[in-house]
Order: C-alpha cells, then structure tokens, then sequence
C-alpha cells in the first residue's frame, strides 16, 4: 500500500482511580505528542504529527488505539514509556502507557483486543478473592445481552475450571 | 592489435574490515556581533542544546566530542559516532542563536575514520598515551598476546 500506517494499542495505567475521567482523545493525544517532543525533539515531533491521531479510546478499560505513519512508528513506541501524566481540565493525574500490540490495520488490533479483553476478564476471576465478586462477574458476564455474545459467555463458563 | 572485450561490468562490492567507527567534523561557529566569546564548555553545551533542540533527549544523549577548541577563531573538531553524523550535522546547521545572539555554525570538513587519525598512533597521541601506542603495536605483531595482556 502507497500509504502504510501503524496501529498502537496501547493500556493506561494508574494508581489514581480518577485518572479514569482524564482519559480523552485530546489529553491522550496531547501527552503522547509532548512525550515524542521531550524525547526525539523538533524532527521527531514533526515525523510522528504526520498522521497522527487518537483511532479509539475506552476509559473503563483505559484502551488507546493510535495511529502512525509506518515510518515514524518506531519512533512513537520508543517515546510511549516517557509518558508520565494526563492532564485534562486543569487536573493531572500520573499515568504510565503499556504497549499491547502494534499491528497494521485497525482489524488486527481489534482482533487482538477481543484476545486480550478475554484473557483478562478469565484473570479478574482467578483474583477474586471471596465469592460474591465472583458472583458478581459470573452474573455481569452473563448478562451481556448482544446476541453474538452470548455464545462467548458461555465459553467463558466452561474455560472457568480449567483455567 | 585488437584487444580482448573486457568483460561485462560486475558488481562489486568491498566491504571493509573495520568500518569507520567515529566521523570527524571541522566546523566554525560565526558570531558577527562581537560579543564574548563562548569557551570550550560553552561550546560544548551549545552543541548538545543544539542535539536536543532537534533530536530531542535521545539526540543530546550522542557521545558528541569537542577534541579540540580554539576560541579566537571560533573553530574545533568535532568526533561523532558514525551513527549520530546525519544528526549532529542537521543540528548544527538548523542552530541559529546563541545566547539571543544571531549565531551560524558553517561545516568545513568531515571524515570518516579511514583518514590520517585512523592509524593507532594517532589515535594514542590524540589522546596523548603512547604507552598504549606501543602496546598496540605490539598486539598487532603477536594478536596471540591479546588473552594475555591485560588493558589498563
């Protein structure tokens, strides 16, 4: 392709539980852009501007998807870990960015996510540490009321032992 | 008497043994106003706000060496890292002030390590050890005495 780019999936990490509401596209776009400019300076900045944007965001599970040109990408990874706060609203809240995946299209970032969202939700059940929690999560999954989902779920239920 | 066609040209490829490791810079910095004169440390710093202007905190982070200084003409020799010459060598053209002064930086000259400091001696008399000179010689004559000598 003429114009390749690369998707960073991306984890915000925080101790602060009010980190949560900081994480917008601007704010998350903002720390990022500074970070490359700390790191790699004017030519570094200007690289990854390029086509730069903040693709998806979640801020109950903190997932960032960012895009790149494929030539610059290496040069925003390497500026990821010099991220060490969100400010938004005249509040900042310390923060650190956890690399999931680089992948070249939007889909295999995605795909990987879904992966992902499993393997941690199978997690959070193996941490619970008393047995209404798990309820909860055993009742919450279930829930889920897309129709696709629902043969998810009962994957889910069956991974719970072996796991 | 016709000569033998020489043959199709092929492609060669010579690949030195030890590529060249540093690159050597021979620049002058212009000031025009007559202001004071930065010395050796100033110049140094100047360098590497110049690196971190442009490159950032990984471009001022390159082992960027002042070996020499002098400061009526404004001019030294610079030694980069093979890797970091395209970064030093924009920096220092892009750097226009100093101190709020209109300042330029004009490159004279650069080398690879190939030339006349390549050869030991003049690496050990730069730096002023011939010690280290003669027993690099020595090495060079018996390589097997390597394991066994031990570098200060």
């Amino acid at each position: 392709a003429a114009l390749s780019r690369r998707y960073v999936l991306c984890e915000v990490v925080s101790e602060d539980p009010r980190c949560r509401q900081c994480i917008e596209e601007r704010a998350v776009g903002l720390a990022v852009r500074d970070a490359i400019g700390r790191v790699h300076g004017d030519y570094g900045l200007a690289c990854c501007s390029i086509s730069f944007t903040v693709k998806y965001l979640n801020a109950y599970t903190g997932t960032v998807l960012l895009r790149c040109r494929k030539d610059s990408y290496r040069l925003l990874c390497s500026a990821l870990p010099f991220v060490r706060q969100l400010e938004s609203r005249a509040q900042r809240y310390p923060c650190f960015l956890n690399t999931l995946h680089i992948g070249g299209t939007i889909r295999t970032c995605q795909k990987f996510l879904i992966q992902y969202n499993r393997r941690q939700l199978l997690m959070l059940l193996q941490n619970c540490t008393n047995e209404e929690e798990r309820q909860c999560i055993q009742k919450s999954l279930l829930s889920c009321s897309i129709t696709e989902e629902q043969s998810h779920s009962g994957d889910e239920e069956d991974d719970d032992g072996t796991e | 008497m016709a000569r033998a066609e020489p043959p199709a040209a092929t492609f060669e490829r010579r690949v030195l043994r030890s590529a060249a490791e540093h690159h050597y810079l021979r620049v002058r910095l212009e000031l025009p106003d007559g202001g004071a004169r930065p010395s050796v440390a100033q110049f140094k710093q100047l360098v590497v706000s110049a690196l971190r202007e442009l490159h950032g905190e990984v471009g001022a982070a390159l082992p960027v060496d002042v070996l020499i200084y002098e400061e009526k003409t404004l001019s030294a020799i610079l030694r980069v890292i093979s890797s970091g010459l395209v970064k030093l060598w924009s920096a220092l053209t892009l750097l226009g002030f100093y101190q709020n002064r209109r300042c330029a930086f004009r490159v004279l000259q650069v080398k690879p390590c190939g030339g006349w400091m390549a050869s030991p001696k003049r690496q050990f008399l730069l730096q002023g050890c011939l010690a280290s000179w003669v027993l690099c010689l020595f090495i060079e004559r018996w390589p097997k005495c390597k394991n066994v000598l031990v570098w200060v």
